[in-house]
């Protein structure tokens, strides 16, 4: 009896929620695009092997496209989402515990004999296409960054059908494997951590797995030092949500037309923070710290991403405060005339909300983008990242630091979780974000499928 | 705090209101079938086996509508399950989801409109994919 890891993520998942509803997609190169359709954030294979690559923008595509029948879809947030939560719960029934690591990623419990290990495994994929319809590759090993490695050479092994598990491979065949793939290729090694390590000769994942954790640690960091111990077998990731670098929420996106003057530019945070809050509130969480962001666009010159962090006073949920700290702290770093194509508010600093009972709750959406495609959401843009400086600022020039009365606004949370539920999205809101008509800059999706999932006039149609 | 009172009101309205069919105001005694009301009958726990994967489909033909499945009414497919002789299946044909009764004859599986506009015999010419079995028919009377 061996207890283990799985990671399940789903191929192309974009791409392969818009084929369950449109066979004609099936074969065909399919990429999905970002917010306003401006460039490629999934690809199908058939895409991928045409050379086209992720974030290669929407307008620099067009004329091949039409000779490659080659397919665009904006982004289906909706039907993403909803495959998404699907996905989830089919997984969760396998496992003996669960942890959501993006909207197409999960780590999934599981233990048995190798032989068991490698049915589960078998069976979640099997489960996974026959109830939702998407495909999926599993990887299993003893631990997350092992079980990461597994899914990637499940991923690029034919004859594997998909499912790794480490313990129905032969040693000597693990090490031969690691022996080739370069150390890039796990989780979170990235580009110039690659570059650091192959100067002091560590090219391969072999070379990283015999190398002394204690040394990683003082020449490199904790994390990478981490790495080499799960390497070993060693469990030492703590659960996601427990993770300091996934305590943030985020709402971020790309207008359709330029914004450029501080009333478009408060509408814009106005409801933005509403939206964060709303997910801040929903987890039971509150924030110490707020970050918002701007940016211009990357085809007309120099691109600027203008941001600023603020120390709140105490942690927070209350969408009045932190909408007026957001205002202002972006009136502070952008000028009126200048033309913003984007905008984000980050809040981070999290902690639970004990006192009011906060409940955990799975977070398909607030994870950095690790799988294959860009974060649904446009996270991690390059905007978000504040000078450090920045942080523990004033939080501009008026002050805004007055909150809306008891508690941290949990009560307010609650009232307009209850009114948009009755009413809609857009019944009620505060400021200028309490408009009911769509704003010139909301988003342009003009290849969105129906939403299938989630829209009475939008369901998908059988001919009888 | 004068915003207090209207908080509690409305919040009163989130948890109770409609949905429960539970009184919205607190004041005077508790209703007597307070005691034994436990929601109302939920369509979801009758028509839906499996949530993950249960979808809505809008008929589009008359191809089936002897069994009553008319043009513009709604199905639901359930992909988890297996179908048996007679089942009606949505499947895929020359890329288009169709709905179809699934014959399972000595010759093999035979998919059609119950009319008889449309038959289909997999294997040779065609190849079957099925999407799901049909669970139930929302007809518009």
């Amino acid at each position: 009896m061996r207890e283990r890891i799985a990671l399940v993520d789903v191929n192309n998942f974009y791409v392969s929620c818009e084929r369950v509803f449109d066979p004609t997609l099936r074969g065909r190169p399919v990429v999905v695009l970002s917010n306003n359709d401006g460039c490629v954030v999934a690809r199908s294979q058939e895409s991928k092997d045409l050379g086209v690559k992720t974030g290669m923008p929407w307008f620099k595509l067009q004329d091949q496209a039409r000779r490659w029948g080659l397919v665009a879809k904006s982004s289906n947030y909706e039907l993403y989402g909803d495959m998404s939560a699907r996905v989830m719960e089919v997984l969760g029934r396998h496992g003996l515990w669960q942890e959501v690591y993006s909207i197409d990623e999960s780590f999934v419990g599981l233990a048995g004999t190798a032989a068991d290990l490698l049915a589960l495994a078998t069976r979640i994929k099997e489960d996974v296409v026959r109830y939702v319809g998407v495909p999926v590759c599993v990887g299993v090993a003893p631990t997350k960054t092992q079980a990461k490695l597994a899914n990637h050479i499940a991923k690029h092994t034919p004859t594997l059908g998909s499912v790794c598990s480490l313990d129905s491979l032969a040693d000597q065949d693990v090490w031969a494997l690691q022996q080739r793939l370069p150390v890039t290729g796990l989780w979170g090694v990235g580009a110039r951590s690659g570059e650091r390590l192959r100067a002091e000769g560590i090219d391969t994942i072999a070379d990283l797995r015999r190398a002394d954790p204690s040394k990683i640690r003082k020449k490199h960091s904790v994390v990478l030092e981490r790495t080499v111990r799960e390497l070993n077998g060693v469990n030492c990731l703590p659960p996601t949500a427990e993770r300091a670098d996934r305590a943030q929420v985020m709402y971020s996106r790309s207008f359709s037309t330029p914004v450029s003057s501080w009333e478009e530019l408060d509408q814009v945070m106005n409801l933005y923070t509403q939206r964060a809050t709303a997910r801040l509130a929903a987890q039971g969480l509150r924030a110490r710290v707020l970050t918002v962001s701007a940016g211009t666009s990357r085809f007309s010159g120099e691109a600027s991403f203008p941001s600023r962090s603020v120390a709140l006073p105490s942690p927070t949920a209350d969408p009045l405060l932190l909408t007026r700290y957001a205002v202002s702290a972006l009136r502070s770093v952008t000028n009126p005339g200048t033309q913003y194509v984007r905008a984000g508010v980050m809040l981070s600093g999290l902690d639970r909300d004990t006192e009011h009972g906060g409940q955990e709750q799975l977070d398909l959406f607030g994870s950095p983008g690790e799988g294959e495609q860009g974060s649904l959401f446009d996270d991690a843009g390059p905007g978000t990242a504040a000078p450090s400086g920045a942080a523990g600022g004033d939080g501009g020039s008026s002050d805004p630091g007055r909150s809306s009365g008891a508690g941290d606004g949990q009560q307010l949370n609650a009232l307009l979780a209850a009114v948009k539920g009755k009413f809609g999205e857009a019944a009620i809101g505060l400021g200028r974000g309490g408009f009911s008509e769509e704003p010139e800059w909301s988003m342009k999706r003009e290849f969105r499928s129906n939403r299938y999932t989630t829209e009475w006039d939008e369901l998908p149609t059988v001919r009888a | 705090m004068p915003g207090a009172d209207r908080f509690d009101a409305a919040s009163r309205v989130g948890e109770g209101g409609a949905g429960t069919g539970q009184p919205t105001q607190a004041h005077g005694f508790p209703s007597p079938a307070q005691d034994y009301f436990h929601g109302g009958l939920d369509l979801n726990r009758l028509l839906v086996r499996d949530r993950t994967s249960t979808f809505l489909m809008r008929v589009e033909g008359q191809g089936m509508a002897a069994d009553g499945m008319m043009d513009g009414d709604e199905v639901i497919v359930d992909r988890s399950l297996h179908p048996r002789d007679r089942s009606v299946v949505v499947a895929v044909l020359d890329g288009e989801l169709t709905l179809r009764r699934w014959h399972e004859r000595p010759e093999g599986i035979i998919l059609a409109t119950d009319d008889g506009a449309q038959v289909t015999r997999v294997g040779a010419d065609t190849e079957l994919v099925l999407w799901g079995v049909v669970t139930r028919s929302l007809h518009h009377v």
